[in-house]
């Protein structure tokens, strides 16, 4: 099979929106997806057993059910509550859900870590829980949270594929079109699993660099 | 003792089955020393971790200058109980065994930081603040380091700057030496003399004896969960009136006590 260039040239822009579309998208699951992931841990870690067992149970639902099928329920059962939302948005909201549940495993872990001693002392001088979270247990848990965060902000953006079968006019819906009016798969194929590639290849080397810049401490001396 | 500066009243603190604390009550004057001894597991630990609710008991009153620290052992504190809480807290400086300094911040921070989050102190007024109490502990010139860069004794010292920067009205230290190389023992006693000199008042989980016959006021031998003997250090140790403080004793003079002896003629 040779590469047919011209395919590149006239779907490239074809496919480049749907680039754009993918990015929208993972940006928009990420941050509503972290922060709620960092709620969710915290909730997990409540004395209010209402709170952690809700969290447990969503995180053991999202993370125990493939994540296609979350999004076909969540986008064919809404509608029949009278929720209906555009497909992006849907794609969106089951992103943030599906990475949030394992960004709070990720982040329990991290808290964890963290030895007790350091939640206590912060408490003991008068801090709040959150307070102590904040200033104290989250910025030490970063080191140990930043690396698995990492892999998993990769496995979302890859999943955002899955949204092509609930017609959002992502990346991998867009060259499931180009395919369908060329037949020429390996070209629209090709294309986007080089932009996935780029796209993973930037978020990993910038959240390297926020490694580095948050859990580097200047050398005595510099400081 | 007519002034009842710190009430622990009836204290009882239960670990599952284990009865750690058994109905307890110890108070502290105002400007008192008070030295907690006795053999590991009596609960002088939970007793002082009861003064600043860092472990709730199960039954009992901790009153501070006439206010109810803490709330109800039973049932759920509410926002406003919490924020009492953390108010009383801000004021009952802690120091621990390990430290636990904070390893991300500096020297400097480490001591500004509560102030800051806590007290709501704008950061030039901390700073200022955090510098005296660095300078009062003997790392002045250490406010840029790395808690990692430092000694233990100078770990310990800086968590004690930490709590005096908050202008504590008590002081809560649980064997603040026992983790200490031997030849940092000292530098951190010296600095604890120096707070009982200027009238702190202080409850002090040690095994440090010489130091206790040296600084404290009273000394409060605890066994088994509850209080067996109390007294000024040099009647207690020179004399004891129960066996089990005898034999606490003796036990210690196989390594220490000759010399803490000899202290106490002096």
């Amino acid at each position: 099979m040779t590469l047919d260039l011209t395919i590149f040239v006239d779907y490239g822009p074809r496919i480049l929106l749907g680039f754009w579309m993918t990015i929208k998208i993972v940006v928009l699951a990420i941050s509503l997806g972290l922060p709620f992931g960092v709620v969710l841990a915290l909730a997990r870690r409540s004395r209010l057993r209402v709170l952690s067992w809700s969290a447990l149970a969503f995180i053991e639902i999202f993370r125990n059910t493939p994540f296609i099928i979350q999004v076909f329920l969540i986008y064919y059962v809404l509608p029949f509550y009278g929720l209906r939302l555009p497909a992006e948005q849907v794609g969106v909201l089951a992103l943030a859900a599906f990475g949030s549940a394992y960004f709070a495993e990720v982040i329990r872990g991290g808290i964890d870590a963290v030895p007790s001693g350091q939640l206590e002392s912060a408490r003991a001088i008068g801090m709040s829980d959150l307070q102590a979270m904040r200033h104290i247990v989250l910025p030490q848990s970063l080191a140990i949270i930043l690396p698995p965060l990492t892999n998993q902000m990769l496995s979302l953006i890859k999943e955002s594929a899955i949204l092509s079968t609930i017609t959002v006019q992502e990346m991998t819906m867009t060259a499931l079109r180009v395919q369908g009016e060329t037949f020429r798969p390996f070209e629209a194929f090709i294309m986007i699993a080089l932009l996935y590639w780029l796209l993973n290849e930037v978020v990993a080397i910038a959240m390297r660099a926020l490694e580095r810049r948050w859990t580097t401490k200047p050398v005595e001396g510099e400081a | 003792m007519a002034d009842k500066y710190l009430e622990l009243i009836g204290i009882t603190t239960r670990f599952g089955d284990v009865e750690a604390l058994q109905g307890v009550s110890l108070s502290v004057a105002r400007g008192e020393v008070v030295c907690l001894i006795g053999p590991s597991g009596c609960g002088k630990s939970t007793l002082l971790r009861a003064a600043n609710w860092l472990t709730p008991p199960n039954e009992g009153t901790v009153r501070l200058d006439g206010s109810v620290v803490g709330h109800a052992p039973q049932g759920r504190a509410t926002a406003a109980q919490i924020r009492a809480l953390n108010g009383h807290r801000a004021r009952i400086g802690m120091v621990f065994q390990q430290f636990n300094v904070w390893p991300h911040l500096t020297a400097l921070e480490n001591v500004v930081r509560a102030q800051m989050v806590v007290l709501r102190r704008d950061k030039s007024e901390a700073e200022a603040k955090a510098r005296q109490a660095l300078a009062d502990v003997g790392l002045s010139d250490k406010m840029d380091a790395w808690p990692e860069r430092l000694s233990g004794g100078q770990k310990q010292r800086l968590a004690i700057a930490r709590t005096l920067a908050m202008d504590p009205v008590l002081m809560l230290m649980d064997e603040p030496t026992s983790a200490l190389d031997p030849e940092l023992v000292a530098e951190v006693l010296a600095v604890l003399q120096r707070l009982a000199e200027i009238q702190m008042t202080m409850l002090i989980v040690t095994h440090e004896l010489g130091f206790a016959m040296r600084v404290a006021d009273r000394i409060v031998f605890m066994e088994a969960g509850g209080i067996v003997e109390q007294g000024p250090p040099q009647e207690l140790l020179s004399n004891p009136r129960t066996d089990r403080l005898k034999a606490f004793l003796d036990k210690l003079s196989l390594t220490t006590l000759p010399k803490d002896r000899e202290h106490a003629e002096i």
